[in-house]
């Protein structure tokens, strides 16, 4: 079976979408939680998530369970969320605040840095030095957490936190507040739900929330049509006028795409939003008035930071939308929804709730519903690939060929 | 020091009364009156035998146990603390 498997990668058809095993097969999940959830860059959190020492992130990633903690030394640290005694879990809830990392089962006793500080009933001569946790690698790009659990991480980390951070510091995600947490099982494949992401050709269709602020040009829509054209090019002139005048004030803009030819994969833009221009809610203003960071200004459009394998986000003046996806069954995926604003915006007073997470939250429930849509077609003897549209889908295109490239890398 | 008279811990809770040396730690006179506190490293390590301290002062040498916010919360770890004064436990 796996030798059929293997063979898939080498197969793939440019430009067309996946064969079905790679939507439904557990062999093939097992494959990307290897290969591409375990060997790669994996966005599972933000800084106010573990803002202080003590604080604890769980995340289960199919069969690794990490934990994040912040020591001390406000340092942050990864391990495996496994007792190096029995192999009990050890922290179960996703948010927690320890002093030290105790098992649940028999107290063995671990620091914030993954040292076993105790365990008791151990013979003499018990090295306690060779029963640390396990570590996984861990950074924070500008605030946002990834981790990575090869021996020998994706070196281009360093790359794209080199290029990103002028875009992500504005914001200053570290003194931001988690507003609100939204998970959603997508009725599908994980990389269903990373497609359905990589394209707005549905957003018109779909997403009447969403489109009341975005341009659909932005997320690599190619107009068709003398009307669409001139509507493109208006487009297109708004963003080269507002690139350089936030440029100017210091807030990095400009599109950098390195989604298919980087193994830590990403792309980013600062793109235009419609009418007031400030924010992704129905009325495009801000949802809170205390804006992020340093900022003054509050028509800075959104900026989109994408991702390879899992996650994307959308960073504007007010608040930021972050997005994570982890693969839960060959045909399941969590879809993770963080909205983050200001620490010392008051809930009620500075914004509120409804208002700021109204948008993603519409949005993610129509996305749900379509990544249904094709997670029940790739399941039926109907199914076989069909063709990606050049003008509209090159970004879903990217993630195929990354994602394979990946493999076929792996596979050699 | 070890000739201060005891001092006496309630315990809120089951309502018994125990006393306790200037020079003992809380847990091993917990421990000696008979009472089933948790408890694994009996060094302010584990927090296992953490409780709340509801009124007293101990002096507490713990070694990472607990954290400072859990201890502005009014908790405290026995096994590494000595009476500073009479005391009331939630236990």
């Amino acid at each position: 079976m796996m030798g059929d498997i293997r063979a898939l990668p080498a197969r793939r058809r440019v430009g067309y979408t996946l064969e079905a095993a790679f939507y439904t097969d557990p062999e093939i999940l097992k494959l990307d939680l290897d290969v591409i959830f375990g060997r790669h860059w994996i966005f599972v959190g933000v800084e106010p998530e573990v803002a202080e020492p003590g604080d604890c992130l769980t995340v289960d990633i199919g069969p690794h369970a990490i934990v994040v903690t912040r020591d001390d030394d406000m340092a942050l640290n990864a391990f495996h969320n496994v007792c190096r005694h029995r192999g009990a879990r050890l922290i179960e809830e996703r948010h927690s605040n320890v002093g030290r990392v105790v098992c649940p089962y028999h107290q063995w006793t671990y620091g914030l840095d993954g040292a076993l500080l105790f365990a008791g009933h151990m013979p003499k001569g018990f090295d306690k030095s060779c029963h640390g946790l396990k570590p996984v690698h861990v950074r924070s790009l500008a605030g946002l957490i990834f981790v990575c659990l090869a021996d020998e991480p994706p070196a281009d980390f360093a790359a794209m936190e080199q290029a990103m951070t002028p875009y992500l510091a504005p914001h200053d995600i570290a003194h931001c507040k988690v507003a609100h947490t939204e998970d959603i099982i997508e009725p599908g494949n994980w990389k269903l739900t990373m497609e359905n992401n990589r394209e707005c050709y549905h957003c018109s269709g779909a997403h009447p929330e969403l489109t009341k602020s975005i341009f659909a040009e932005g997320f690599g829509f190619k107009p068709v049509g003398a009307a669409a054209e001139a509507s493109a090019a208006r487009f297109h002139a708004l963003v080269d006028t507002l690139h350089g005048e936030w440029e100017n004030i210091g807030v990095a803009s400009r599109e950098i795409d390195h989604l298919a030819d980087c193994v830590t994969g990403y792309r980013t833009e600062r793109l235009p939003l419609e009418d007031a221009g400030e924010s992704e809610t129905l009325d495009t203003r801000v949802a809170c008035r205390k804006l992020l960071g340093r900022l003054s200004e509050k028509r800075l459009g959104a900026l989109s930071f994408w991702t390879q394998p899992n996650s994307w986000h959308h960073f504007m003046s007010d608040h930021i939308v972050t997005f994570a996806v982890f693969p839960l069954t060959a045909e399941t995926a969590l879809l993770r929804t963080t909205w983050l604003v200001h620490q010392d915006a008051v809930e009620g007073v500075d914004y509120d709730k409804d208002n700021l997470i109204a948008v993603w939250h519409a949005t993610n429930a129509q996305d749900s519903a379509l990544v249904g849509k094709a997670g029940d077609g790739v399941r039926t003897t109907g199914y076989q690939p069909g063709p990606y549209s050049p003008d509209t889908e090159g970004l879903v295109e990217k993630f195929c060929v990354w994602y394979i490239d990946r493999l076929k890398a792996a596979l050699a | 020091m070890s000739n201060a008279a005891p001092l006496s811990v309630t315990f809120s809770l089951t309502g018994r009364v125990i006393t306790c040396g200037a020079d003992e730690f809380v847990l091993d006179a917990a421990l000696a009156a008979g009472m089933k506190i948790p408890f694994t490293c009996r060094e302010g390590l584990c927090g296992t035998c953490k409780c709340k301290l509801v009124s007293g002062e101990v002096d507490m040498k713990h070694q990472g146990g607990i954290r400072p916010k859990e201890i502005a919360a009014g908790k405290f770890l026995p096994c590494c603390s000595r009476p500073l004064s009479d005391l009331v436990i939630e236990k």
